[in-house]
């Protein structure tokens, strides 16, 4: 559905001194960079993927989202989506395809949501029974059949992307591009859209590329990633190869009942590396070879209440090598 | 692009247009009763102080006719608003959405335009209904020449829409497209007949005017409405005006292909 080959996007920036110097210079000569936004992006998206793109800002999630949906053109490389180069806008390709932007409203602010989708209705050719069928579905499921006549201006964050969400999925597109769709919104509209996605998914299968800063949505929705640093994918795999394959330990955990003396970093640092340690708690980092020889060791030195054994937060991992710069973390 | 979808584009622009009622009512008195206030005292005053009995070819009151027409058709013609949006929707990446669509943007914003003269045509009527008891009814005015003076305005709408589109776009590449309008408004109104009837150019002025663009803006609708054109003269000149589409249409395309290339989607 998605092929991508050795994608590659470089935009070229004017630079300018700062100060009234620099600003008369400008008026004659300007400084080109050339920034490197996505390198050789190579990968496949199926029909019923949900994938997370993960990278810190600047990495190049957006540019690569928006080559993909066929907004701007690439410098080098190729793609194709459903068959189709995006950036050749071919209006069979445009009719398949969705991009919801979390910061960006598409719907018309002057007027109610209904009103833009009977436009949308009319730009995309959907017949009226689907129209209605789909409208219906979305409404319902989104909790927004009552806000579908007021003025999109005076409607909440929350319920605003929801409409955006009905304004993108109304045609049912094959393909769809989820640029942070939760941004901005409370814990509890974050989880509707989640669980809508969930089950759009789960009834339509679409591919789909989500871009999100939050953990839980990739953690909640994604069951592959692609991460991306300074315009490059450093990983593509399963979230969960995510965690074996740059987080060589694994933390435990040991909750301590009351016990005479008090615990020593001694004889703890041969078991791995101590992250906290006192009198209630001990949490060490541990090869994974060696999880099991150190829980035993624990049990047998300490008066243990509880162990935990807990692989590495998937976001602390995402950041690690987000940070790491020239090669693996 | 589908009837359906024209008509919804237009009939959501003109409900867009019409939701906010303080708008409709400041932009109909400065846009159409300031500025015919304003012309009548000039005028008046004018022919007051040059104690000539015509100017170009025009008595007081055909100058005060001409200038009345003249702003009420270019209500008709400019339309600001979406001259501007275009260049606004590159800087603010709102073109994203357009380029998603399976419809062409060109279209879009001319049916968008066209939506926008909704308001306009209530203005004209609430405000201009009552000129012709002020200014009174002009020699030569004819039912054929309203007709023809309404294609004259149709072909005019287009034209100005058509200049405007790629100098607008120039926003692909320009980080501000304020200044290339400035030049065109002006251009426009000098040698398009807004600031002035084109009789009152030299002869040799008034033969290149004829084959540039400009006239067929204001010119030349408003003098076929005040049945200073023939029919013949009505027909040349609506193929020149055409002409001038055809060519601005290649041109916008042109500039769209090229600018849509390089578009950077900035702002989402």
């Amino acid at each position: 559905m998605i092929e991508a080959d050795h994608l590659s996007k470089t935009f070229t920036v004017h630079r300018k001194d700062p100060g009234l110097w620099g600003s008369v210079k400008s008026l004659f000569r300007r400084e080109k960079v050339h920034k490197h936004a996505v390198r050789e992006a190579t990968f496949r998206i199926d029909e019923g993927e949900i994938v997370g793109l993960v990278g810190a800002n600047g990495a190049g999630k957006t540019t690569l989202v928006k080559m993909l949906a066929g907004i701007i053109h690439p410098t080098r490389g190729d793609a194709r989506v459903l068959g189709f180069r995006p950036w050749e806008r071919d209006n069979r390709f445009r009719r398949q395809i969705a991009l919801i932007m979390g910061q960006k409203a598409q719907l018309w602010w002057d007027l109610p949501a209904a009103d833009s989708f009977l436009l949308l209705k009319e730009i995309y050719g959907i017949p009226e029974d689907r129209y209605r069928t789909n409208l219906d579905y979305l409404a319902r499921v989104l909790e927004v059949t009552k806000e579908l006549t007021i003025q999109v201006r005076r409607l909440s964050l929350g319920e605003r992307m929801k409409m955006e969400l009905i304004a993108a999925l109304l045609h049912g597109p094959r393909v769809v591009y989820l640029d942070e769709p939760t941004i901005g919104l409370d814990l509890t509209a974050q989880k509707a859209i989640r669980d809508f996605i969930l089950a759009y998914r789960e009834q339509h299968r679409p591919a789909m590329i989500l871009t999100s800063h939050y953990m839980e949505d990739i953690e909640r929705l994604c069951r592959r990633l692609l991460i991306l640093r300074e315009g490059e994918i450093v990983y593509d795999g399963s979230l969960a190869g995510v965690v074996e394959k740059y987080a060589d330990h694994k933390v435990v955990t040991a909750h301590l009942r009351k016990m005479n003396g008090a615990v020593t970093r001694d004889g703890l640092e041969a078991l791995g590396q101590v992250d906290a340690c006192d009198d209630l708690t001990i949490r060490l980092r541990v090869p994974r070879g060696k999880v099991a020889e150190a829980a035993a060791e624990l049990l047998r030195r300490y008066p243990v209440a509880d162990l935990a054994i807990e692989e590495v937060e998937i976001g602390t991992i995402i950041e690690k090598i987000q940070r790491a710069k020239g090669g693996a973390p | 692009m589908r009837w359906a979808v024209i008509r919804d584009l237009l009939t959501t622009e003109i409900r867009r247009r019409m939701s906010y009622r303080a708008d409709f009512w400041l932009s109909a008195f400065s846009a159409l009763a300031v500025r015919l206030a304003v012309v009548w005292f000039i005028v008046k005053a004018v022919f007051a102080g040059s104690g000539r009995p015509g100017i170009g070819g025009y008595d007081a009151q055909g100058m005060l006719v001409y200038y009345s027409a003249a702003i009420l058709v270019g209500k008709l013609v400019q339309t600001t608003e979406l001259e501007q949006g275009i260049s606004q929707d590159i800087y603010e990446g709102a073109l994203t959405r357009y380029l998603l669509y399976p419809v062409p943007y060109g279209v879009v914003k001319y049916v968008q335009q066209l939506g926008a003269l909704g308001p306009a045509i209530v203005q004209l009527v609430l405000f201009g209904a009552w000129l012709p008891f002020v200014v009174g009814i002009p020699r030569g005015f004819t039912a054929a020449g309203i007709a023809m003076g309404i294609g004259a305005i149709a072909v005019a709408n287009l034209l100005q829409f058509l200049i405007t589109f790629p100098i607008q776009l120039i926003a692909f590449w320009a980080d501000n497209v304020w200044s290339l309008m400035v030049m065109h408004r002006f251009a426009s109104a000098l040698l398009g007949g807004m600031l002035a009837p084109l009789s009152l150019f030299p002869d040799s002025a008034q033969r290149v005017l004829q084959a540039l663009p400009f006239r067929y803006l204001f010119a030349f609708p408003v003098e076929t409405l005040l049945g200073r054109i023939s029919a013949a003269e009505w027909c040349a000149g609506m193929v020149v005006a055409l002409a001038w589409c055809g060519m601005m249409a290649l041109v916008g395309r042109a500039v769209w292909r090229s600018g849509t290339y390089q578009y950077t989607g900035v702002g989402i």
